[in-house]
């Protein structure tokens, strides 16, 4: 029998691999996150403000002929509470490598962030109410037009990263880029909140 | 039967390199560059020419002042705009662009990153930057801007200034997540030097800031695009400069000195020879610095008055307590020094006449937040606020700032334009800039113990003479700091033309960005030492020399 000769294998010998970047993208959208946080709730502040003012004075912060609906702001924020979950759903099948999932989950999520926008236009529509600087109601659609922006936002990022993973390079352990998504589009929900009691609630 | 683990020579001929495509030169190597290096200088070249342009402005607003019975130099409508030109391209197209240009340059060097986070997105920061800067100097002289008429021109300065609102927090989210992301093994949270600690404070800080800025502004722009002089707030285009000016204001204004107190917590251990005491107390007391000069809730007009107590006693409390920290640090730099051998190289000279101003524009902060003890009780405004008393605390943080800059722009030279700055002609700079900071500042501060509003509002006010010859004192000061920064850009550009090489570590650094070469490569590193501290350089110095001991 001859001798087995063995040379060092190039894998071996060669220098360790550089270790993974630690979640850039994540820390990214975290600041990213709370900067737009902070511009919407920074015009809820001034709506508020304006509001509080108005009442103060005994004139109503929206002109007397407008109807502010609660049902399309209370279906708005039930369906950004469902597209946590569907989130949720989504990073959890990538971790996993679960592609049928994550077709699933990806699809949910985006008919559901274009269901809220939908929602929201409808808020619009049923409101009739003019673009007016002399009372709250330009301000009203500041605030909301500044959080339709943040959601669609949101979704173009979870469409981007979701779009990547099919495309195989946010699978597993390397699903990433989908936290990132996830934990942006997670803010933007709870943006929503205080939106949705500052404006849809307290009228 | 012989078996072998050899690769197949395919694989070898393979993973021979190609033959690489020729590097970009001149124009086509800024166009086309994301290295952090060109990004950063980009940043820095373009911030010093609006430097030049609000220093200009300023200059404009300061010979006007020499006069105060009326308007004589500049066009009578243009005063306005210019002393708001004068602040906002201060502050926000010179200060903060420059800031961002040297952590950009520097931050991933010192961390020990290869790149900085998102290179695209940082160049693409730096580009939008030149355009909104451009369209914003543009609005300004199409009488636009705070205090224009122009309506159209005042809507342009606001877009361009929300734009570029946008790119300096694109450029802060790079630079803040290469520090928390991009550090190789090794380097712990608490060993990151104090320069990159700084940015990854004041990013987080302007990160809060800017957004609530820029929804301001927006609202400012809705107000004045569809409401005329009837909108949410009243006032239109009047109002505009109120609205926004809290961000050079205090406690806002302390923000644009945080990267400041990291280049001095850079240079200071290199020239004392020594490491530097107590870092991560030093560390914390940068983050102490940063979370009190978070200015975002202090925004002027939108607070009801029967709520002045809310704004005012945090204002006190701040003005006062954000001393503490670079009480602190001044401690921990002190120790430093006398645990060392002091070298006085102009980094160093930079470094204290930074300090110095930062101390005395903090020690005004908060002597111009005594008066308002009172009104927590009766209601009144403060006399010293709203006066020069508060542009000059003002020009003092952004002078002081300034000051470090340059001094971190001397100190790390080798790694920015491969070359040096001339020592004599830079300690000259040093001291010239430090002469024109307390020209410029001090008499604006005693004008405004007389009286003399901060906005340039011409006519009889008390003690008008004196005041007069206050402001001639101020102008004199600064033509010696247009001076001091011409001086800084003639060795600048000298340096750059210089054949003279540095060597990879002129200074005996401590932190990373000296243990590669001068220039860096587009990659940074070759390979890193070992990181068991902060001063990884001055371990592996010191052991070597156990060593051959």
């Amino acid at each position: 029998m001859s001798a087995v000769v063995t040379t060092p294998s190039p894998l071996l010998t060669a220098p360790p691999p550089a270790p993974r970047r630690p979640r850039v993208l994540t820390v990214a959208a975290a600041f990213a996150a709370v900067a737009s946080s902070l511009f919407v709730l920074t015009m809820l502040g001034a709506y508020l403000q304006v509001r509080g003012e108005r009442l103060a004075d005994g004139v109503s912060a929206l002109p007397e002929d407008v109807v502010l609906p609660l049902t399309p702001g209370n279906m708005g924020l039930l369906t950004l509470a469902m597209s946590v979950v569907t989130v949720a759903w989504l990073s959890w099948s990538l971790r996993n490598e679960d592609r049928i999932h994550a077709y699933l989950a990806l699809g949910l999520s985006i008919l559901l962030g274009i269901a809220f926008i939908n929602t929201t236009a409808y808020l619009y529509q049923q409101m009739e109410m003019p673009f007016d600087l002399t009372g709250t109601s330009g301000l009203l659609y500041a605030v909301t037009g500044a959080h339709l922006v943040m959601t669609a936002v949101g979704l173009i990022f979870l469409a981007v990263v979701g779009f990547q993973a099919f495309g195989g390079q946010l699978t597993g352990r390397d699903a990433e880029g989908m936290s990132a998504a996830a934990l942006y589009w997670y803010v933007t929900v709870a943006v929503y909140l205080p939106v949705w009691y500052g404006i849809y609630i307290t009228k | 039967m012989t078996v072998t683990e050899d690769a197949p020579a395919a694989v070898t001929a393979a993973s021979e390199p190609t033959a690489a495509a020729p590097a970009a030169t001149g124009l086509a190597a800024i166009l086309g560059s994301g290295d952090h290096k060109v990004v950063g200088r980009l940043w820095i070249v373009a911030s010093i020419f609006h430097l030049l342009l609000a220093g200009a402005a300023a200059l404009a607003v300061a010979a006007e002042r020499m006069d105060l019975s009326g308007v004589d130099i500049v066009a009578a409508d243009m005063l306005g705009p210019l002393y708001a030109y004068r602040s906002i391209g201060a502050a926000f197209l010179f200060l903060l662009p420059f800031t961002i240009g040297v952590a950009t340059a520097i931050v991933p060097l010192q961390v020990g990153a290869s790149t900085i986070a998102f290179p695209r997105a940082a160049t693409a920061a730096a580009w939008t930057y030149l355009l909104s800067g451009g369209l914003l100097v543009g609005s300004i002289l199409i009488d636009g801007g705070p205090f224009g008429t122009d309506a159209d021109g005042v809507l342009l300065f606001v877009s361009a200034f929300v734009l570029l609102l946008v790119a300096l927090a694109v450029a802060w989210i790079c630079i803040a997540t290469t520090v928390v992301s991009l550090r190789p093994h090794g380097m712990t949270m608490a060993r990151v030097p104090l320069f990159a600690w700084s940015n990854l404070v004041a990013a987080t800080v302007w990160l809060i800031a800017l957004p609530v800025l820029a929804a301001v502004a927006v609202l400012a722009f809705i107000d004045i695009r569809y409401g005329g002089g009837n909108g949410f707030f009243g006032g239109g285009e009047a109002t505009l400069y109120g609205r926004i000016s809290w961000a050079f204001g205090t406690p806002a204004v302390y923000a644009f000195a945080i990267p400041a107190l990291g280049v001095i917590g850079s240079v200071v251990p290199v020239f004392t020879q020594t490491r530097h005491q107590r870092h991560r107390i030093a560390q914390g007391l940068i983050g102490a610095f940063g979370a009190l000069s978070v200015g975002a809730w202090a925004i002027p007009g939108y607070g009801s008055e029967a709520y002045h107590w809310l704004y005012e006693g945090p204002w006190v409390v701040v003005s006062f307590a954000i001393l503490l920290p670079v009480l602190g640090l001044f401690g921990l730099w002190a120790m430093t020094g006398r645990q060392g051998r002091l070298t006085m190289a102009s980094p160093l000279l930079f470094a204290g006449a930074a300090l110095t101003m930062l101390l005395v524009g903090l020690l005004a902060g908060a002597v111009q937040a005594v008066e308002p003890l009172e009104t927590l009780v009766d209601g009144d405004a403060s006399p010293l606020y709203g006066t020069s008393w508060s542009s000059s605390v003002a020009a003092y943080i952004g002078l002081a700032t300034m000051i470090a800059l340059a001094g971190g722009l001397v100190y790390w030279a080798p790694k920015l334009i491969g070359r040096t700055f001339a020592e004599g002609g830079t300690r000259v700079v040093a001291l010239v800039l430090l002469a024109g900071t307390v020209l410029w500042a001090f008499p604006e501060l005693i004008a405004g113990l007389m009286g003399q509003p901060a906005l340039p509002l011409m006519g009889p006010i008390d003690n008008t003479s004196t005041i007069e010859t206050l402001n001639i004192v101020s102008l004199i000061g600064g033509v010696v700091l247009a001076l001091g920064a011409a001086g800084l850009v003639a060795l600048f550009v000298s340096a750059a033309r210089s054949d003279e090489l540095p060597g990879d570590d002129p200074w005996s650094g401590h932190t990373l960005e000296w243990a590669t070469s001068s220039p860096p490569p587009v990659d940074n590193f070759a390979s890193l030492p070992e990181i068991a501290s902060e001063a990884p350089l001055y371990d592996a110095r010191h052991r070597s020399e156990e060593g051959s001991a």
